[in-house]
């Protein structure tokens, strides 16, 4: 369980991580991102449809526990993290599209978990279910600082680059805070964690890059926006479901419940490099390409 | 009437404006407005003083700048103690290696101001070749950026260089803003080394000079006051695309030369002490220096510098940020910029103006563009031996697959393999005389003997006047092939397998072979893989004589390129001869 000291720290780290993508953020990059209504709804319809009812269909499938499942759920229904886009930049994927995806599935977060939230842990026992306010407001309240950066970055670019760089740097050392703070001192509860949890927080992942990218394609995606959708379908913005499980559980609950958050932040980090590495690989020669683009021949 | 005396008649003249008019029947002595380099920039300092004159915008959007006055104080500072603490003398020669960043204008001008010679180095250059060139320069201080002090210090010990300041891309950056970057740069890109070279910062060295200028009262003025236009204030390096590098020797003459030639171009399209114009070329490169380093600076605009504008994508902070008016850039930036959506989507709204140089202008760039973004695109043509500017396109009336007319006072004529003026309409070598022609090359008199023959500029390319004096550029002379002794040009077939869309790019060379003297190899970038070999050719027969198909076609990752993004031909040529990198 995480001190009240370790809550507030965590609450704190989302909103600079919340500024810092607003930092990397112009007005123009929504126009341009309207202009791209495929991707987006791509990107959003696999954010939202698929990667939700993969996390129910997991839990469902390898019988976790209410507790475990309101955690996958929980998992399933967030928004693409700020780790997706730095993975982004490392596959050599399309950056501006990741972080796109990202703002807008941020944005649209506060209308859209709570209702999949509603939706899928139907059934679940009041006790274990986070009202749905009480969601909206937390991710209502994270889109201030963003908007915050959005306005920074215009004023002065200078701060705005500094405070896109801590965002992002402090995406990571989140990750990081929270397994070294949860870990070790719930190293017993990982040791006696049912196999089957394991294989749903490896499996939401991998299943989200798959179906990410093969839904993408089968829309028409290129393949380097449909690895940029994979990814983004793949990453959950876990440190966030980890805050939203603090502020809403104490006690043995809120430990059950924030060892599904923790454990799928732990190896979505394994996950997505590797699948990084492959990505990589695959964009080198098109990424070749972008750098030293000669136009389509407008001629033939 | 002889062929001579249709060049010399000059044609294009009706193409001129009044200005233009007037400069050409000065005949190559305009107006003369300063003797000196350091005088242009002080002038234009002192009327543009309250000005932005720098800002260097990195990719994710820090930046620092400098007022004109500020790079005027600091360069002053600077020729204080390159000549009162170094004890340099006029006519010393100075390298500057950087990219472009705010040291870089402070560095070259303190140069100039000091009266002695600037050579400035392409950063990206291997140690064999910095040696080289400071070896064959004399150089004896160097102002090098940090990222590549590693270089200089293996082969310092074997060049004449007594004296090394040592500068950042993040100099004059706001403090914290300047921390965050080099720690950025140190211990994440991993690009700047540890070295134990004894050496001044940049800001040892200004605050040594000031403290020069005021125990010493000197002024800067006694330093430059005696120079005129036929002093020397460059030695720029070229020819490293096909051997060994020599310097062009370039006067204030020279260089204030062709800034009076552009003036007469910009006219009537600019406000001076309003403009904002995007350096994303490196300023070591004789088409920036000249454009964007001088010729804006006189105008009192405001520059951008993109240190590196590869991917182009680092280009997009400073299209957002600032209200970019002017820019240049090389066929290649501009082809990568209209693959970008950031860019196409939302043309930069205050864009009036692109130059295009360094390599020729596809047509098909220039369309999509014109299209796109609907800004001129007016292409010229140079040499670092001229300057650079020796053709371009009135911006009244910029045509496509053009390099326009000759600069206002040059005298240019095509001539064929004797040295024998061509009939107007046929292709010749392109030749040229007027104020902005090199002296020569350093210490090489007899490649200068080969490249100016009385006072004429011979450049290798091969043009064709049309009847109203517009030029187009046929190819490199070094570049044609000869098959069965039919010329083939390689930019013709290039363009023709440029007009496939799965064509990214394609370089076109000729290797020996037993029966035709040469054959025509084609090495081509995919974009798309649904290409395949009898498809290209089918299109080459379709479109092209057939001495000038090529008889192999070779698909590979990427083309070798100059950092300005031209295509290396030789390097490819080398690449045919060896081992291909890949072939399907």
């Amino acid at each position: 369980m995480l001190s009240a000291f370790e809550e507030t720290l965590l609450s704190v780290m989302m909103v600079i991580i919340m500024f810092g993508m607003g930092a990397s953020l112009t007005f123009r990059d929504f126009r341009i991102a309207f202009k791209h209504p495929k991707a987006i709804g791509v990107g959003f319809s696999s954010q939202y449809v698929l990667m939700p009812f993969i996390a129910f269909a997991l839990s469902w499938i390898l019988n976790l526990t209410p507790a475990q499942t309101v955690g996958m759920v929980l998992i399933g229904c967030m928004p693409g993290g700020t780790t997706s886009n730095i993975f982004a930049y490392f596959s050599r994927s399309l950056l501006s599209l990741s972080i796109m995806m990202t703002i807008c599935s941020t944005i649209a977060a506060f209308v859209m978990v709570p209702l999949l939230m509603q939706l899928y842990t139907q059934g679940i026992d009041d006790t274990l279910r986070i009202p749905p306010d009480q969601i909206g407001r937390l991710l209502f309240a994270l889109l201030i600082p963003t908007l915050i950066g959005i306005w920074l970055r215009r004023k002065n670019a200078n701060i705005g680059a500094v405070v896109e760089l801590l965002g992002g740097v402090l995406g990571a050392l989140v990750i990081i805070f929270l397994l070294a703070t949860w870990v070790p001192r719930n190293w017993e509860l990982l040791l006696t964690t049912h196999w089957s949890v394991y294989v749903a927080v490896i499996m939401v992942g991998l299943i989200g890059f798959n179906f990410g990218y093969f839904f993408s394609r089968l829309l028409g995606l290129n393949p380097q926006k449909s690895r940029t959708v994979s990814l983004e379908t793949g990453i959950q913005n876990g440190p966030l479901a980890a805050l939203m499980v603090s502020l809403s559980f104490t006690g043995e609950l809120q430990q059950q419940i924030l060892l599904i958050p923790v454990m799928y932040s732990l190896f979505i980090v394994l996950n997505s490099t590797a699948i990084t590495i492959f990505y990589r690989k695959r964009t080198f020669a098109e990424e070749l390409a972008r750098d030293q683009a000669k136009i389509q021949s407008g001629g033939s | 009437m002889s062929n001579d005396l249709v060049y010399d008649q000059a044609p294009w003249v009706e193409l001129y404006s009044p200005k233009q008019l007037a400069l050409h029947q000065s005949s190559g002595i305009p107006g003369e407005k300063w003797h000196s380099i350091p005088q242009m920039l002080s002038q234009a300092a002192s009327k543009y003083s309250a000005n932005k004159a720098f800002t260097t915008c990195m990719p994710n959007g820090m930046n620092g700048s400098l007022t004109y006055a500020q790079t005027e104080e600091m360069s002053t500072q600077f020729a204080h103690y390159l000549r009162g603490e170094l004890g340099l003398q006029a006519g010393d020669r100075v390298a500057v290696q950087m990219p472009n960043c705010l040291s870089l204008p402070v560095a070259v001008m303190g140069v100039l101001k000091a009266g002695c010679i600037l050579t400035s180095v392409n950063p990206l250059y291997r140690r064999r070749e910095m040696k080289h060139q400071f070896n064959d320069a004399g150089v004896k201080a160097i102002v090098i950026c940090d990222m590549f002090t590693d270089k200089l210090e293996d082969i310092l010990a074997d060049t004449p260089i007594q004296h090394v300041v040592v500068t950042s891309l993040a100099q004059w950056f706001p403090p914290v803003v300047r921390g965050v970057l080099k720690l950025v740069l140190k211990y994440w890109n991993k690009v700047i080394p540890n070295h134990q070279l004894t050496h001044h910062t940049i800001d040892e060295a200004l605050a040594l000079g000031k403290a020069q200028q005021q125990q010493n009262n000197l002024n800067v003025e006694d330093y430059w006051r005696g120079l005129t236009r036929d002093d020397t204030a460059l030695l720029q390096y070229t020819g490293g695309t096909t051997g060994v590098a020599k310097g062009a020797v370039l006067t204030h003459g020279n260089l204030l030369g062709n800034v009076e030639q552009m003036d007469t171009l910009v006219q009537g399209h600019l406000n001076s002490g309003e403009e904002t114009v995007l350096t994303a070329l490196p300023l070591y490169h004789i088409f920036a220096f000249s454009v964007n380093l001088l010729e804006f600076w006189h105008q009192g605009a405001h520059n951008v510098l993109v240190p590196s504008p590869r991917p182009v994508q680092n280009c997009q902070r400073a299209f957002d940020n600032y209200p970019i008016s002017w820019m240049t850039g090389v066929n290649t930036l501009y082809s990568a910029l209209l693959n970008e959506e950031w860019f196409t989507i939302f043309p930069p709204k205050h864009l009036k103006v692109a130059l295009a140089g360094g390599a020729a202008l596809h047509a098909t760039v220039a369309e999509r563009w014109q299209k796109a973004i609907g800004c001129t695109l007016a292409e010229g043509y140079g040499l670092t031996e001229s300057s650079p500017v020796l053709c371009f396109n009135p911006l009244t009336d910029t045509r496509p697959d053009c390099i326009g007319i000759p600069a206002p006072a040059t005298q240019l004529r095509l001539v064929d393999d004797e040295g024998n003026t061509v009939p107007l309409g046929e292709p010749g070598e392109l030749i040229a005389k007027g104020v902005q022609i090199m002296q020569g090359y350093w210490q090489k008199p007899e490649e200068t003997e080969n490249a100016l023959r009385d006072g004429w500029l011979y450049t290798g390319d091969i043009a064709i006047m049309h009847p109203d004096g517009r030029l187009r550029l046929v190819d490199r002379k070094k570049d044609l092939i000869l098959v069965s002794g039919f010329n083939v040009y390689p930019n013709e077939v290039e363009e023709v397998i440029a007009g496939l869309d799965q064509v990214l790019e394609s370089a076109v060379v000729g290797v020996p072979d037993p029966l035709t003297g040469e054959q025509v190899q084609a090495y081509v970038v995919l974009q798309d893989d649904n290409l395949d070999v009898p498809t290209l050719l089918a299109h080459c027969k379709k479109e092209l004589a057939a001495y000038k198909v090529p008889k192999k076609v070779v698909f590979v990752a990427e083309l070798p390129k100059t950092p300005v993004g031209k295509v290396l031909r030789k390097d490819v040529r080398a690449m045919a001869l060896g081992q291909p990198v890949h072939s399907d």
